[in-house]
C-alpha cells in the first residue's frame, strides 16, 4: 500500500508517496533523485548504499522507509559542502582514495560515523566498521585518509 | 611465415581486411578541427584540443573512465605539451571518428614473445608485423578502453596533438606580433616575449586556427614538468560528494525504470510466463520479453515506477524455464573436458624451441604437474545497467561501456535503425575488469525502450543477474612437464586447455568481423608461451575448446591464470633443483636483464631471505603482461580464516611513468582483486545454473584482509606501458609460494585451499 512517508534528508523535511516497506535506497535514487547513495548488492552487503539515520551508518538497501520516518537522514550529498568539505573529503582528496568511485559514498558515510563515535579509532576499530566491498581495492588508502582525518598517526 | 599471417588475422579478427587496408599514417590520427562541435566561443586546432575563450583546455576523450584513471593520465600528456596547469585542461567525450580507435589494443593481439623487440633475430619480424597491423588498427578505428592500452595508444597522438596545437598558437603570436617564434615563451597557457606583448592562448586561438603548425617537436624527456611527477586526479572531486555520474545516476526528464530477469540457467529461455500476480502490483507498467542479445541469455524485463518496483515485480513472474537445446552446462564436467584435452596432445603450438621430444627421452627424471583455475565472474561495484530512448527512428543511450561504437551498433541493430541514428553517452563506469567490453546489456536496454512509448527507460541488472549472467573468466586445466638432464632443467613442455574468448567476443560484439572459423586465440596461451626463462627445450600448446559458457576478458585475461600455473611450477622447480627461488629465477634471466632488474629490485625492497617474525613466510613471483614486468613478494601467515596475507611488495617495470600516483594505486589495487580471486573466487555451474548469486557467496575481500602494498618502479627511458592488469598475474602465485614456503603444502588450484592440498 502506498502510503505519505514523512523524511528529513539533509536538513529538509520531504514526503514521499511510496510503500511503507520500499527500502530507503530507492526513495532516495529513484524518487528524490539523490543519486549519490548506491545500489550494490540489495542484501546489506556491500555498503555502497551506506547513508546516516539520526547519526549512525545504516545500509539504505535494506532499511524500509517506514523505520526512518520522522528521523534524520544524512547522504553523501550533505556530508559536506563545497566551501566547508568534511574533513573527510578532504583527506580522501590528500590520499587519492578514489578509483572508479562508486563505492565512495558508502565508504566516507560509514567512516564519518566511525569518526564520530570513535574520534581516534584504532586500526581494528577501522577494520571492523569499514566493512564495505571496494572492488578497486582503495582499501588501503581508505585506512590512511581515516587517520588523516582523524590526525593520527599511519 | 604462413603461421604467423593467420595468426596475425586471427589477431585482428579481421581476416578479410588484411587485403584490403589503406596505408594511414601515424599523422592522419590528429584529425581535422571540424570533429570538434564548439561552442562558448571555443576553437578547435585538431581533432583532440579546444580551446576555451579564457584559456583552458579541451581535450576529446575517446577511451572509458573506470577507476583505472584515464580522465587524469590523457590530460597530463596534452598539459605536458601545452605547458598549461594540469587543472586546466578538461575532458569532453570525443566521437566516433576512426582517429579515436584505439590501435594499441589491436596490436597486443599479436602473438610475439615480448623479447622478440630484445632479440636480433625476431625483432625484424615483430616490428614489421606491428606495423602492418598498426596501420590496420588505425583504419579500423575499434574504440575499446581494454587490455591496458589507453596511455599506450595515447602517448604518441595526444602529445603530437597538443604540441601542435601549441605550435600553431605560438605561431600566432609570432605572426600578429612579428616577432621571431623562437624567441617567444609558454607559461601556464600564457604566450610573451622578452620585449613586452603577452596573450594567453584564448586570445590566440582563433588566429592559430589558420596558422600552419610548421616543425612540431616534442618536448624533450629532461624539459617534462608534469610527466612522471605524481599529480591528483582530476576525477576524484565529484566522488567524493555524490556527484560523479555513473550509468545508474543519469536522469533524463521522464525517466522509467526497469529491471532484467534472465533464464537462471545459462543459454535457457522462458517457456511458459504467467505475469498476472505481478502486472497487479503497484507501479508496474508492463512486461517485456527478452531474446539473447550480444550472447547472453533470454529472459524478460518489467518497466514500472522505479528500480526497486520494476525488481520486486520481476521476481515475483511466475516462470517456468526452460534448458538451452544442448542440455545443461556443468563446470564440473567441463572440468573432466579440459583434463581429456590436455591429455589429447593436440593443442596449438604458440611456441616451440629445441626439441623438447629428445630432451624428456634423455632425461634422468621428469617432473610433472596439473594446475587448475576456476570461472570467475567480474562483479564491478555498479551492477550493469543501461539507459535507452527509442522514439522518432533515433536511438539515444547512456552506456558505461569500455566499447561505444559496439554500444552503438547493438543499439542500431536491435531497434532496426542505421548507425548513424544511434547517439550513444558514455558516464563513469563503476568498474568494468573487462565486463564492460561485451554489449549484452545495451542490446536489452534497447529493447525494453522500444517497449515504453518514446520515454528512456534505466535498465538495471539486480545484483543476482549480474552474477548469474556475466561473460566468466574461462576455466583452465594445464599440465607442466619439466625434463631434467645433468641436475639441470633440460625442457619445459606446457599443455593447456580451455575455451577462447576472442573469437567468441568477436562473434557477439562485433559480428561483420568474426571469421568463419576460429583463429588461435593468444589470450589462451598468453603467461605460458612467452616466458622469459632460458630452458634450452620448451613447447607450450593450448587446445582452444567450446564449453558452451560466455566467457569474456577477465582483468589481465589469460595472464590472470596461466601465471598462477608458470610462476607457481617454476617455484616447484627450483625447489626440485634445491635452489633459492629468487637464485633461480636470476640464473634463467641472464638473457633478460630487464626482468632481472625488477626481481632483484622486489626482492631487496622485501628483504628477501632476511628474517621473518614466527610463522610467516614469504613468497615471490615475476610476470610480464601488456609490456610491463612486475614483481611480487608476498608475505603470509595462517590464521583462522586461513591464508592471511600481510604485506605485498611490487616492482615493476613500465617504462615511462606518466603518474606515479596511479600507478601506485593500480598495483594496490590490482592485488586486492587478485588476492580475492586467489582466496575466494570461484563460479560453479550445475544444472545449467551458477551457483554464487550475491556478494555473500560470491565473496570479496575486505579492507581488514587486505595487504599493506609498497609500489616500486624501475627508472626506464622507454614509453610508458600498461598498468592496469600487469599486477594482477603474479599476485596468487606469489601467495601459493610462500603458502608453500609456510607450510610445505603446494596448491595447484584456485582459489587456494589448504585442507584441499596435496602434500
Amino acid at each position: 500500500m502506498e502510503a505519505h512517508v514523512q523524511l528529513a534528508v539533509n536538513g529538509q523535511a520531504v514526503e514521499v508517496d511510496v510503500e511503507a516497506e520500499m527500502p530507503l535506497l530507492w526513495a532516495l535514487r529513484d524518487v528524490l533523485h539523490l543519486t549519490g547513495t548506491k545500489y550494490g548488492c540489495g542484501v546489506g552487503a556491500c555498503g555502497a548504499c551506506t547513508v546516516h539515520v539520526d547519526g549512525q551508518a545504516v545500509r539504505s538497501c535494506v532499511t524500509p522507509v517506514s523505520a526512518v520516518a520522522g528521523k534524520r537522514v544524512v547522504t553523501i550529498e550533505a556530508l559536506g559542502t563545497a566551501r566547508r568539505p568534511h574533513p573527510l573529503q578532504a583527506a580522501w582528496i590528500a590520499e587519492q582514495v578514489p578509483q572508479c568511485g562508486y563505492c565512495q559514498s558508502g565508504m566516507l558515510m560509514a567512516a564519518a560515523a566511525l569518526l564520530e563515535r570513535k574520534p581516534k579509532p584504532s586500526d581494528a576499530e577501522i577494520d571492523e566498521a569499514m566493512s564495505n566491498i571496494c572492488r578497486c581495492g582503495t582499501y588501503q588508502r581508505v585506512r590512511a585518509a581515516i587517520k588523516r582525518a582523524a590526525g593520527v598517526k599511519a | 611465415m604462413k603461421r604467423r599471417t593467420l595468426l596475425l588475422a586471427g589477431a585482428t579478427g579481421a581476416g578479410a581486411l588484411v587485403v584490403g587496408w589503406l596505408a594511414v599514417p601515424q599523422r592522419s590520427r590528429l584529425g581535422s578541427p571540424g570533429l570538434l562541435p564548439v561552442r562558448n566561443g571555443e576553437v578547435a586546432l585538431n581533432g583532440w584540443i579546444k580551446v576555451g575563450a579564457d584559456g583552458a583546455i579541451v581535450l576529446a576523450m575517446p577511451r572509458s573512465e573506470m577507476g583505472q584513471g584515464v580522465y587524469t593520465a590523457l590530460p597530463m600528456l596534452a598539459a605536458e605539451e601545452l605547458d598549461v596547469p594540469l587543472a586546466s585542461v578538461r575532458v569532453e567525450r570525443a566521437g566516433n571518428d576512426t582517429i579515436y580507435g584505439n590501435v594499441a589494443t589491436v596490436l597486443a593481439g599479436l602473438p610475439f614473445h615480448p623479447l622478440d623487440d630484445e632479440r636480433e633475430d625476431g625483432f625484424g619480424r615483430a616490428k614489421a608485423a606491428r606495423w602492418v597491423v598498426g596501420k590496420i588498427g588505425r583504419e579500423l578505428g575499434i574504440n575499446a578502453t581494454g587490455g591496458s592500452t589507453s596511455v599506450v595508444d595515447a602517448w604518441e597522438v595526444v602529445r603530437t596533438a597538443a604540441a601542435t596545437a601549441r605550435a600553431s598558437l605560438l605561431g600566432a603570436a609570432a605572426l600578429q606580433w612579428k616577432l621571431p617564434v623562437d624567441e617567444l615563451k609558454v607559461r601556464n597557457g600564457v604566450v610573451s616575449h622578452a620585449s613586452g606583448p603577452s596573450a594567453h592562448y584564448g586570445e590566440l586561438a582563433r588566429f592559430a586556427a589558420a596558422t600552419p603548425p610548421g616543425t612540431v617537436r616534442l618536448k624533450a624527456r629532461e624539459d617534462w614538468s608534469l610527466i612522471g611527477k605524481p599529480a591528483p586526479r582530476l576525477d576524484l572531486p565529484a566522488k567524493v560528494d555524490g556527484t560523479a555520474r555513473f550509468g545508474v545516476d543519469v536522469r533524463p526528464p521522464g525517466l522509467k525504470f526497469a529491471a532484467v530477469r534472465l533464464c537462471p540457467m545459462l543459454g535457457g529461455a522462458p517457456g511458459r510466463v504467467d505475469a498476472s500476480v505481478a502486472s497487479k502490483m503497484p507501479g508496474v507498467e508492463r512486461l517485456v520479453m527478452l531474446p539473447a542479445y550480444g550472447g547472453s541469455t533470454a529472459g524478460f524485463a518489467v518497466i514500472a515506477k522505479t528500480s526497486w518496483h520494476a525488481m520486486r515485480a520481476a521476481a515475483a513472474v511466475d516462470v517456468q524455464w526452460e534448458q538451452r537445446p544442448a542440455g545443461p552446462l556443468d563446470s564440473a564436467r567441463i572440468e573432466q573436458q579440459l583434463e581429456a584435452a590436455v591429455r589429447s596432445g593436440d593443442g596449438y603450438a604458440f611456441h616451440s624451441s629445441g626439441d623438447v621430444d629428445a630432451a624428456e627421452r634423455r632425461a634422468s627424471r621428469t617432473i610433472e604437474a596439473w594446475y587448475r583455475a576456476p570461472f570467475l565472474a567480474h562483479a564491478t561495484m555498479e551492477p550493469m545497467n543501461c539507459t535507452a530512448r527509442v522514439a522518432d527512428g533515433k536511438v539515444e543511450v547512456w552506456a558505461p561501456t569500455q566499447v561505444p561504437l559496439m554500444a552503438r551498433d547493438i543499439a542500431a541493430r536491435v531497434a532496426g535503425v542505421p548507425a548513424e541514428a544511434v547517439t550513444v553517452h558514455v558516464p563513469l563506469l563503476g568498474g568494468g575488469f573487462g565486463r564492460r567490453l561485451e554489449v549484452d546489456y545495451v542490446g536489452v536496454a534497447v529493447r525494453v525502450a522500444m517497449d515504453a512509448g518514446g520515454a528512456p527507460v534505466q535498465l538495471l541488472w539486480p545484483r543476482e543477474e549480474d552474477t548469474t549472467h556475466d561473460f566468466y573468466r574461462p576455466m583452465h586445466v594445464v599440465r607442466l612437464r619439466a625434463a631434467v638432464e645433468d641436475a639441470q632443467v633440460a625442457s619445459l613442455r606446457i599443455d593447456s586447455a580451455g575455451d577462447a574468448i576472442t573469437p567468441r567476443w568477436f562473434q557477439r560484439a562485433m559480428p561483420p568481423l568474426a571469421g568463419p572459423v576460429d583463429l588461435p586465440d593468444k589470450t589462451t596461451s598468453e603467461g605460458l608461451f612467452d616466458l622469459p626463462y632460458a630452458f634450452p627445450n620448451q613447447r607450450m600448446a593450448h587446445t582452444a575448446t567450446r564449453s558452451g559458457v560466455p566467457v569474456g576478458f577477465w582483468r589481465s585475461v589469460g595472464h590472470s591464470h596461466n601465471a598462477f600455473f608458470s610462476e607457481s611450477f617454476i617455484d616447484e622447480l627450483a625447489g626440485a633443483m634445491q635452489v633459492d627461488p629468487v637464485e633461480y629465477r636470476r640464473g634463467l634471466l641472464r638473457h633478460a636483464p630487464r626482468y632481472r632488474a625488477v626481481l632483484d629490485l622486489a626482492a631487496r625492497r622485501a628483504g628477501w631471505g632476511t628474517p621473518l617474525p614466527a610463522a610467516r613466510a614469504r613468497g615471490v613471483a615475476l610476470h610480464e603482461s601488456f609490456g610491463t614486468i612486475v614483481a611480487q613478494v608476498a608475505e603470509v601467515s595462517i590464521d583462522a580464516g586461513g591464508p592471511r596475507v600481510h604485506r605485498v611488495v611490487c616492482a615493476l617495470d613500465c617504462g615511462t611513468v606518466v603518474n606515479p600516483t596511479i600507478v601506485a594505486q593500480q598495483m594496490e589495487s590490482a592485488v586486492v582483486f587478485a588476492l580475492t580471486a586467489a582466496l575466494h573466487g570461484r563460479i560453479d555451474i550445475k544444472d545449467g545454473q551458477v551457483q554464487q548469486r550475491n556478494f555473500p557467496d560470491y565473496r570479496m575481500l575486505l579492507a581488514a584482509q587486505a595487504p599493506h602494498v609498497e609500489t616500486w618502479t624501475v627508472a626506464s627511458e622507454r614509453p610508458p606501458a600498461g598498468v592496469g592488469e600487469p599486477g594482477v598475474p603474479p599476485l596468487a602465485p606469489a601467495v601459493a609460494n610462500a603458502l608453500f614456503a609456510l607450510t610445505g603444502k603446494r596448491l595447484r588450484s584456485l582459489p587456494l585451499n589448504l585442507a584441499a592440498a596435496d602434500a
